[in-house]
C-alpha cells in the first residue's frame, strides 16, 4: 500500500498497462518529454521510450484520428486531450469514427481506445479549460464515459478501460488531482466499468454524484448525518453505462433523491439519472426527485468559480428540503 | 396565406429577410449555383448575387468561423449545413466560440448567427447523414435551439431566429421538406421562441413530440382515440427556451406523459423534458413519465432498419397505453 494522489494513481495505472501489454501506446500534447501539463505521465517516456510514449502536435482531431487507425491495426492507444474543452476539435473523429468501428464492421473490428481528458473547474483557469460537458460524450452510443472521484477508483477504472475492447472517454476531475490522498495498493487491480459505488449507506435520502462534485457531496453527507439525516451516498463512477439497478435499489429504499453534478443543469447528465429514477422507482417516491448542478451559464472566470460550483451548504439545504417535503 | 412546402417556406423567409435587411447573408456548401441540395436557397443567388449568397469550400469549421467573425462585426449570417451531421467538424467553433462569445465579451458584443440545416431519417442516408444533433447544442449554454415540425412554424421560427441577437441552432428535418400547409404571407410573420403548440386536444395522456415525431404522435393519437384514450399532443417547437408551462398545464389535466424524439434516448433531450415534468409536476402525475427515442446504435442505411431504430407510431401508441395502465 502507498499513499497516492489521483495524479500518482493514474500514473501508476498507466505504468502497469504499458508494462503488461506491449500494444499499449500513450500520446498527446506535452505527454512525452514534459510528462503532461498535470504531470500525469511523468517519467513514462523515460521508462518506455519515445515509440510508446510520445508528444503529438497541437491537433486534437489528428490525435483521435491516428488512434482509430492504430486501434484498427492492433494497437491499444491511450490518448490525452489536454483539457476537455479542446476535445471538440476531435468531435467528428470521436462520434463518427471512434464510437462506430464495432458497429460499422459488424463486430469484426473494435476500437480499444481510451481518451483521457481532465475536466471541470476549481483550478482558476479560463472558461475553455473549466467546463464539464461529459453529457456530450455520454449521449453517443458506442462510448463509455467514466469519471472517478478517488485515487483508488481512478487507478482501477483506468486499468479496466485499457484492458477492454471498446472505446472509453475517461474524464479526470482536475481539482481532485492533488487535493485528495488515499492508501492504495501498488500492484495491479481493476474495477469493472458500469458499477456504482455506495460510499455510505443510509435510509432517509439518496444522494447521487460523481467526479469532482463528490468532494462537496461527501462533506454534505457528513454534515447531514450530524443533523440527523441518514444519507445514502452513491458515486455512479460511470455516466454511461449507468448503474440503473444500484440507483433503483437505493431510491426504492429511501424514497427521496438528489443528484449533484458540476456542469449546467439543462439537458445535462442529471436528467438521465432522474429519468432512471422515474423508470426504476417512481411508485416509491415520497418527494419529487431533484437536481443540484452548475448554473446554465459558461463556466466562469476564476473570480466567479466559488459562486458557480455548488457548496456543501447548498447540498445540505437541498437534502433538508427534500427530507421535509 | 399561401400553400407552401416546408423547404419553400424556409427559402421565402430567407429571401424576405435579405430584401428588408442588407446585413443578412447566406453561406454554405452548394447553396449558390445549385440552390442547396434540398432547394432551401433556390434562385437566391440570382436575386442577391454572389456576395450575399456565398458558396463555400467543403470546410465547415472554416465557414462557421468566418460567420462568427461576420456576426461580431455587424452582419447577420445564416450558415447553411447541407447535413447537420457535418457540424461535428465545426464543433470547436460552435461550442467554444459561437456559444461563449457574448459571455466572454461581458454582453457587449452581439452574435446574430443562424446555423440551419436538416437532420434525421427518411432517405436511407446512413450513419453519418441521418443523425440528430440537438442534444449537443441544448446542453452548452449560449445557443437557442429550434426544431420546427410544420411549414408555417418553419417560416415563423426562422424569422425569429434571423432577427435574434444570439446564435440559434435551427434544426430542420429532411423528411418534412416536402410537407406543405398554409403559410401567412405577412413579411413580419414570426413565432416567438419558447411557445409550445398544442397540436391536438385530449384529456387522458399528454404526448410531447418534436420534429418528425409530431406527425407520428398525431397518428398514434387517432388510433388511441378509437380505443377511448384521448391524447393531447404538444410540440415544444423550441427546446431552448423550453415552454414548461404549456406542458404542465396539460399534465395537470391528464396526469400522464410520454416524451418522444427521434434522437437517441440515452442522455437525449427527452430526459430533460421528463425531468422538468417530474420536478415541477410531481403532484399531478399518476404514472411514471415514459421516454421514447432511438435505440443505442448507429443510424442504419436500410430504410426498413431506420424505422426499426427510431420510434414509430406503434411505439408511441403502446407507450401511451402503458402510462394509462391499459
Amino acid at each position: 500500500m502507498k499513499n497516492m494522489t489521483m495524479v500518482q494513481a493514474i500514473n501508476n495505472a498507466l505504468e502497469i498497462v504499458l508494462t503488461e501489454n506491449e500494444k499499449v501506446v500513450l500520446y498527446g500534447e506535452d505527454v512525452g518529454v514534459e510528462g503532461g501539463v498535470f504531470r500525469v505521465s511523468a517519467g513514462l517516456q523515460e521508462k518506455f521510450g519515445e515509440k510508446r510514449v510520445f508528444d503529438s502536435p497541437l491537433a486534437e482531431s489528428g490525435i483521435a484520428g491516428t488512434a482509430v487507425g492504430m486501434a484498427a491495426t492492433g494497437l491499444k492507444p491511450i490518448i490525452e486531450m489536454q483539457f476537455s474543452g479542446f476535445s471538440y476539435h476531435a468531435f467528428h473523429q470521436i462520434i463518427n469514427q471512434v464510437s462506430r468501428i464495432r458497429n460499422r464492421s459488424r463486430g469484426r473490428h473494435t476500437a480499444p481506445i481510451v481518451i483521457r481528458m481532465p475536466y471541470g473547474g476549481g483550478i482558476k483557469a479560463p472558461e475553455h479549460h473549466s467546463e464539464s460537458m461529459e453529457v456530450l460524450y455520454a449521449a453517443i452510443p458506442g462510448l463509455k464515459v467514466v469519471i472517478p472521484s478517488t485515487p483508488h477508483d481512478a487507478k482501477g477504472l483506468l486499468i479496466d478501460a485499457v484492458r477492454g475492447e471498446d472505446p472509453v472517454v475517461f474524464m479526470e476531475p482536475k481539482r481532485l488531482y492533488r487535493s485528495v490522498k488515499q492508501e492504495i495498493q501498488e500492484e495491479e487491480y481493476s474495477i469493472p466499468i458500469g458499477k456504482a459505488s455506495v460510499v455510505q449507506e443510509g435510509s432517509d435520502i439518496t444522494l447521487i454524484s460523481y467526479g469532482a462534485s463528490m468532494k462537496e457531496a461527501r462533506k454534505a453527507s457528513d454534515t447531514a448525518q450530524k443533523k440527523g439525516i441518514s444519507v445514502e451516498l452513491i458515486d455512479i463512477r460511470s455516466i454511461y453505462p449507468l448503474d440503473r439497478s444500484t440507483i433503483g435499489e437505493s431510491v426504492r429504499k429511501t424514497g427521496r433523491v438528489l443528484v449533484v453534478h458540476e456542469g449546467p443543469e439543462s439537458y445535462g447528465p442529471g436528467a438521465e439519472v432522474l429519468t432512471t429514477v422515474i423508470d426504476e422507482a417512481f411508485l416509491y417516491l415520497e418527494a419529487p426527485p431533484r437536481r443540484l448542478s452548475g448554473f446554465d451559464t459558461i463556466a466562469p472566470y476564476p473570480q466567479g468559480e466559488e459562486w458557480y460550483i455548488h457548496t456543501p451548504e447548498r447540498i445540505v439545504y437541498e437534502l433538508q428540503r427534500l427530507v421535509e417535503y | 396565406m399561401s400553400r407552401k412546402k416546408y423547404s419553400v417556406a424556409i427559402r421565402d423567409v430567407i429571401a424576405e429577410e435579405m430584401r428588408s435587411d442588407p446585413s443578412v447573408f447566406v453561406m454554405g456548401e452548394d447553396i449558390g449555383a445549385l440552390g442547396g441540395v434540398f432547394g432551401c436557397t433556390r434562385d437566391l443567388q440570382k436575386e442577391f448575387g454572389k456576395n450575399r449568397v456565398r458558396d463555400t469550400p467543403i470546410a465547415e469549421a472554416g465557414y462557421v468561423g468566418t460567420g462568427i467573425g461576420a456576426a461580431l462585426t455587424g452582419m447577420r449570417p445564416i450558415l447553411d449545413f447541407m447535413y447537420l451531421d457535418f457540424v461535428y467538424v465545426a464543433m470547436d467553433q460552435l461550442l467554444n466560440q459561437a456559444a461563449k462569445l457574448r459571455y466572454m465579451y461581458g454582453g457587449r458584443a452581439t452574435l446574430p448567427l443562424v446555423v440551419r440545416g436538416q437532420q434525421g431519417i427518411g432517405r436511407g442516408n446512413a450513419g453519418t447523414h441521418s443523425q440528430s444533433v440537438e442534444a449537443f447544442f441544448t446542453h452548452i449554454p449560449g445557443f437557442k435551439v429550434a426544431m420546427p415540425s410544420t411549414a408555417s412554424d418553419a417560416a415563423g421560427l426562422l424569422r425569429t431566429a434571423i432577427r435574434d441577437n444570439n446564435p440559434v441552432m435551427f434544426i430542420e428535418h429532411k423528411a418534412l421538406y416536402a410537407s406543405s400547409e398554409e403559410v401567412p404571407d405577412d413579411p413580419n410573420f414570426a413565432i416567438p421562441f419558447g411557445k409550445a403548440a398544442v397540436r391536438r386536444q385530449g384529456k387522458d395522456v399528454t404526448i410531447i413530440a418534436t420534429s418528425l415525431m409530431v406527425g407520428r404522435a398525431l397518428e398514434a393519437a387517432e388510433a388511441l382515440s378509437k380505443e377511448g384514450i384521448e391524447a393531447e399532443v404538444i410540440d415544444p417547437r423550441t427546446l431552448l427556451p423550453l415552454d414548461l408551462d404549456t406542458m404542465l398545464k396539460s399534465i395537470e389535466k391528464t396526469g400522464r406523459a410520454v416524451v418522444v424524439h427521434e434522437a437517441h434516448k440515452n442522455n437525449g433531450v427527452g430526459a430533460e423534458i421528463a425531468s422538468q415534468i417530474m420536478e415541477a409536476g410531481f403532484k399531478f402525475l399518476d404514472a411514471p413519465v415514459v421516454r421514447l427515442g432511438a435505440k443505442a446504435c448507429t443510424l442504419p442505411f436500410s430504410l426498413v432498419l431506420e424505422n426499426a431504430v427510431v420510434p414509430g407510431v406503434d411505439d408511441i401508441h403502446e407507450a401511451a397505453k402503458q402510462v394509462c395502465y391499459k
